[in-house]
């Protein structure tokens, strides 16, 4: 069995008052191996981030089943669930979603605040994956004094500071411009060749360029896979576009 | 890092609404901790007052045929069918049950005495004490403490030509008063021996006119009067002051009753019970005051919480997909709440209890402001952390519900 399987995950919302079903993912099938840096692609609107919740044990699928490391997720208790997202997954939001009135460091650390860990492995790990991202000299900095491409590694280093083995980022270069945007890409890229499993939402082709494959979605529906292999320019990403 | 470290992060971030609530408890809590002082502080000065003011007991032997009567309550003269009582009863009333609600036991014996051809009343009692209790007399010279030594009424004093009033006060065998606050006629000391059933005293102590009975008596010490009255050991009535707050009367008075089968006893409550209601009315309504009080308190903390969860939806979504569970998220919205309350119920409990100082002479005859007290104290922390924790429940729940990605896409 594969490290992910989503087996015929299918969405419906019924908003507040509304007669008539949406329908957001039809039958969603995927299977992701560990190791692997894989995009997800598609319009807006396409059930992009539905599906990455689902994946990510935030979001009951309507029908089907996620299997993450042989745990069927969905069968899980709300709680064990919870439990489940803080030792497996890590997540990296668009908006970074900082926790403003907290440090850097502190919220690099805000995941290993519901650990048993003391208080110095705490910070000793927080600070380590801080460094991790290079940002060893702004440990105290607010997120309104960091810039948006820092503010993104601090996302990236809380992601990982409990040592996820799967990482979920819904557009983590949404909105930064295309320089920092290639920061964050090389920084996963890296990860991901220390052999990080990264699942990754993103508008931009660059970026889906410097993962192993792509997955396409379009209506809640998985289009055929197009594998991109070879396509990992390193240094020179940044400048052209992978293009074979 | 802890969750108590994320809460205290986000209060520092949010310091303008925290000093609202935070004030806005305190204030509430500082009302009712001065007004609980404030009370608690007249209750007692109220209770004192009234332990000084006299007796409200008086134990007089059963009589049958009536001469003397002493302030209000009718004495037997020497009727020597009835037991009278004696010394020995002093300790059966202190053998009663509520004796340590007893605040004071004060035998007297009354007689008639001959002095000079005229006739008085003697009133012998452990005069330290009488003192006490009546606060109204003003002594001057001294309270005898000695078996020869006398006190005198006003009148008594003139009639025997043992003062004289006069207005200069440059006499050097005046009495001088204890009172110099208040300017009085100075007594003019013209005699100071008086024989007395064949025996020699000396007066020591006028009292200043009262406009009551005691104007026309003589005091002495209860032994001797006892010896100049030929009663040995017996006693005409015994007073006890029992007035303390919430003291069951009617028990005492019971007891008293059964303990001295052959007396009787009657409890003087009228005026102690006015006094009590007044006091009684006041702490209900502090007491009514503090439940509104906490209402209030209940619904301040439970709207701003609420526009807590609100403002920190997406927060709370972040959390949860860091791994954070339901129940942590309920812990964290109840940290905040009672650490904020806490803070209130400090803030309000410092402020409360200075005012109670401050404002204690305009509201009690002493003056002196209640001493802030630990159970107030503890009282008013208790009170503000369990309003803030129970007004926070609903509110920390609901966060703990919200769906973590519909949190996460809130604006
Ligand atoms: N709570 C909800 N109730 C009703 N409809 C919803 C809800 N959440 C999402 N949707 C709908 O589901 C569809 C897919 O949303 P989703 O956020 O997954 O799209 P996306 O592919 O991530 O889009 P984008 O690229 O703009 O982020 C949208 O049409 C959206 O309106
Ligand atoms: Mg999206």
């Amino acid at each position: 069995m594969s490290f992910i399987t989503i087996e015929n995950v299918t969405k419906t919302y019924q908003p507040n008052g509304v007669a008539s079903r949406a329908t957001v993912l039809r039958g969603v099938s995927a299977e992701i191996e560990e190791g692997e840096f894989v995009a997800l692609m598609g319009p807006s609107g396409s059930g992009k981030t539905t599906l990455l919740t689902i994946i990510g044990a935030m979001s009951q699928p309507t029908e089907g089943r996620v299997v993450i490391d042989e745990v069927d997720v969905y069968d899980l208790s709300e709680e064990r669930r919870a439990d489940f997202r803080r030792e497996y997954l890590g997540f990296v939001f668009q908006q970074h979603h900082l926790l403003p009135y907290l440090t850097a460091l502190e919220n690099v650390m805000l995941p290993l605040v519901i650990t048993k860990l003391n208080a110095k492995e705490k910070r000793t790990k927080a600070q380590l994956a801080l460094e991790r991202m290079g940002l060893g000299d702004k440990f105290d900095r607010l997120p309104n004094q960091l810039s948006g491409g820092e503010q993104g590694r601090v996302a990236i280093a809380r992601a990982l500071v409990n040592e996820p083995p799967l990482l979920l980022a819904d557009e983590p270069t949404g909105n930064l411009d295309s320089k920092t945007g290639d920061e964050i890409i090389g920084v996963l890229r890296a990860l991901n060749e220390q052999g990080q499993t990264i699942l990754m939402v993103t508008h931009n082709p660059e970026a889906a360029a410097a993962t192993h494959r792509v997955l396409e979605i379009q209506d809640g529906i998985l289009l055929s896979e197009s594998a991109e292999p070879g396509c990992h320019a390193g240094q020179s990403l940044m400048e052209e576009v992978c293009a074979d | 890092m802890r969750l108590i470290d994320i809460v205290i992060g986000s209060l520092r971030r949010r310091k303008g609404r925290m000093a609202f609530i935070i004030i806005g408890l305190a204030v509430g809590v500082g009302t009712v901790v001065a007004l609980r002082s404030l009370t608690a502080t007249m209750e007692q000065e109220i209770g004192a007052q009234l332990d000084q003011y006299g007796a409200n007991i008086v134990i007089v032997p059963k009589a049958s045929s009536q001469e003397l009567s002493y302030g209000g309550v009718t004495l037997s003269a020497a009727t020597f069918d009835l037991r009278q009582l004696t010394d020995e009863d002093i300790s059966r009333i202190k053998s009663i049950k509520y004796a340590n609600r007893l605040s004071l036991i004060a035998p007297k014996l009354l007689g008639a005495v001959d002095i000079d051809g005229q006739k008085f009343l003697l009133s012998g009692a452990q005069l330290d004490q009488e003192v006490r209790m009546k606060q109204w007399w003003q002594v001057v010279g001294r309270v005898p403490d000695k078996a020869d030594e006398l006190l005198l009424g006003y009148e008594a004093a003139q009639k025997l030509g043992v003062i004289e009033a006069v207005k200069s006060a440059d006499h050097d065998s005046m009495l001088h008063s204890d009172h110099t606050s208040v300017r009085q006629p100075e007594l003019k000391l013209l005699r100071t021996e008086l024989t007395l059933g064949g025996e020699q005293f000396r007066v020591v102590g006028v009292i200043r006119e009262t406009g009551a009975q005691d104007d026309q008596m003589i005091f002495a010490g209860l032994p001797t009067a006892q010896r100049v009255l030929h009663k040995p050991g017996e006693l005409s009535l015994i007073e006890v002051s029992a007035l303390c707050q919430g003291c069951p009367i009617d028990d005492i008075v019971a007891q008293l009753s059964a303990a001295l089968p052959e007396a009787k006893v009657s409890a003087l409550q009228q005026a102690v019970r006015a006094r009590l209601q007044t006091v009684e009315r006041l702490s209900r309504f502090s007491t009514a005051l503090s439940v509104v009080m906490l209402l209030i308190g209940f619904v301040m903390v439970f709207i701003t919480m609420m526009n807590s969860v609100v403002e920190r939806t997406r927060e709370v979504g972040v959390l949860r997909a860091l791994g954070f569970r339901k129940s942590h998220i309920v812990r964290i919205f109840m940290i905040e709440a009672a650490l904020i309350s806490l803070l209130g119920g400090l803030l309000g409990w410092a402020v409360g209890a200075l005012s109670g100082v401050l404002s204690a002479p305009y509201f009690t005859e002493t003056g002196a402001g209640a001493k802030p007290s630990l159970a107030l104290a503890l009282a008013a922390l208790a009170a503000a952390v369990i309003v803030g924790v129970a007004s926070s429940l609903y509110p920390a729940i609901k966060a703990a519900k919200l769906d973590p990605t519909e949190a996460l896409r809130y604006y």
